[in-house]
């Protein structure tokens, strides 16, 4: 898993609907500094916020800022799709959210530095080109923060 | 999720990450992505392993010393499934207890309900912390509400306040089942929760419910995974053309 030739016929038809072109033009960022200088944020489409944020509408090309000021384990998923393990994430957030791996990174000198707010979407049931204006404000978020280098985790 | 990066990184910010479904990323061409062969649901591959998931960070992370892209490579190893001690086989109650066809929803599910609830408590205590909550109810007047829906199926249902007390219902279940320490399969939990469980028998009547009904067949898609119809009916073509996350 998730190896299409290993998946049932009607998984493997389900997510190869789902190959879409790129979107153009083409952008590319090509690095300026060494990893040990940059400073990250994360992003997840996991559909991961605080109790006390709104639930993600079922489809939803809104975001939520994640405050790492709180305690990221009491960070809750309402990502509208059914069709994938939620077990891990209980388990551990970093399976999703892996932001003790990346505070580890910091210490370790691995990375330059880590933002104090990192953003979660819910990748389900849009096209592509419905994030354009939330993804475009966020990354003038992270450019205010001086963010160089975003780490992005899917469900 | 290669939309964002692609609206990042054209924002000047440079962009890494996780790709689950290879021909999907592939066809996207985001800027950089690392395949993972881990079921979805699972970007660093496994639970409470920090080395195995530094291992994925830092392959994503190599990406981003590429002069030119789109890139993307794959990652070799396969999650770890945990030694085989380690893993936990067994589950904690036995559902036939629970399954009497003489009295309604609400009283199978209550019943049910009662058996999970110390494993549900321990699990909570072992991880300190809870993922349940996305409805604002408790658990009992959950399974009061969702029983209802099909002990006396006429009326509306407020598909806001079904989903997320449906999703809190899962949460429970899978919370209360994976309470003990050890590795725990994913497909071996959902086969708990949707080819054991009450719920599960109730997640697919419910299912059936809004399929049936012009105006809410493509809710029914977020009601029950494709897995738990192919465990209730073995019929491959419920699923065929669903899309959905």
């Amino acid at each position: 898993m998730v190896r299409l030739s290993e998946l049932p016929e009607y998984e493997r038809q389900h997510l190869l609907a789902k190959n879409l072109p790129p979107l153009t033009p083409s952008a590319w960022r090509a690095p300026t500094k060494p990893l040990a200088q940059m400073r990250f944020a994360l992003i997840t489409t996991a559909g991961l916020h605080y109790r006390d944020a709104d639930n993600f509408k079922f489809a939803d090309a809104s975001y939520r800022p994640l405050h790492v000021a709180r305690d990221v384990n009491e960070l809750v998923m309402s990502h509208s799709s059914v069709n994938f393990d939620r077990s891990g994430f209980i388990e551990d957030v970093n399976v999703v959210f892996p932001y003790d791996r990346f505070r580890e990174l910091v210490k370790d000198g691995v990375i330059g530095g880590l933002s104090d707010v990192h953003y979660s979407f819910m990748g389900a049931g849009l096209l592509p080109q419905m994030y354009e204006a939330s993804a475009s404000q966020v990354a003038g978020m992270l450019m205010q923060d001086n963010v160089d280098a975003v780490f992005l985790t899917p469900v | 999720m290669g939309a964002i990066g692609y609206y990042l990184e054209r924002a000047g910010i440079m962009t890494t990450g996780i790709s689950l479904v290879r021909e999907n990323t592939a066809a996207l061409q985001p800027p950089r992505a690392l395949w993972v062969p881990f079921p979805l649901g699972r970007p660093l591959g496994a639970p409470a392993q920090s080395e195995f998931q530094h291992r994925v960070i830092a392959a994503a992370l190599d990406l981003l010393s590429a002069p030119r892209g789109p890139v993307m490579a794959d990652f070799p190893e396969d999650a770890p499934g945990g030694e085989a001690g380690a893993r936990v086989q067994a589950c904690p109650v036995s559902f036939a207890l629970a399954d009497s066809s003489d009295v309604g929803w609400v009283s199978r599910l209550r019943s049910e309900v009662a058996q999970l609830a110390d494993w549900y408590d321990l699990g909570q205590r072992r991880r300190g912390r809870t993922t349940f909550g996305l409805s604002g109810e408790q658990m009992e007047a959950l399974v009061d509400y969702l029983g209802g829906l099909l002990d006396a199926p006429e009326g509306e249902v407020d598909l806001r306040r079904f989903k997320f007390a449906l999703e809190d219902a899962r949460t429970f279940y899978t919370e209360a089942l994976t309470a003990q320490p050890g590795e725990h399969d994913p497909e071996r939990v959902a086969q708990w929760v949707y080819g054991e469980s009450e719920l599960g028998r109730a997640i697919v009547a419910l299912y059936q419910r809004f399929a049936g009904r012009e105006e809410t067949a493509q809710f029914a898609r977020i009601v029950a995974p494709r897995q738990a119809l192919g465990y209730s009916t073995g019929d491959e073509q419920l699923h065929t053309g669903s899309r959905d996350e």
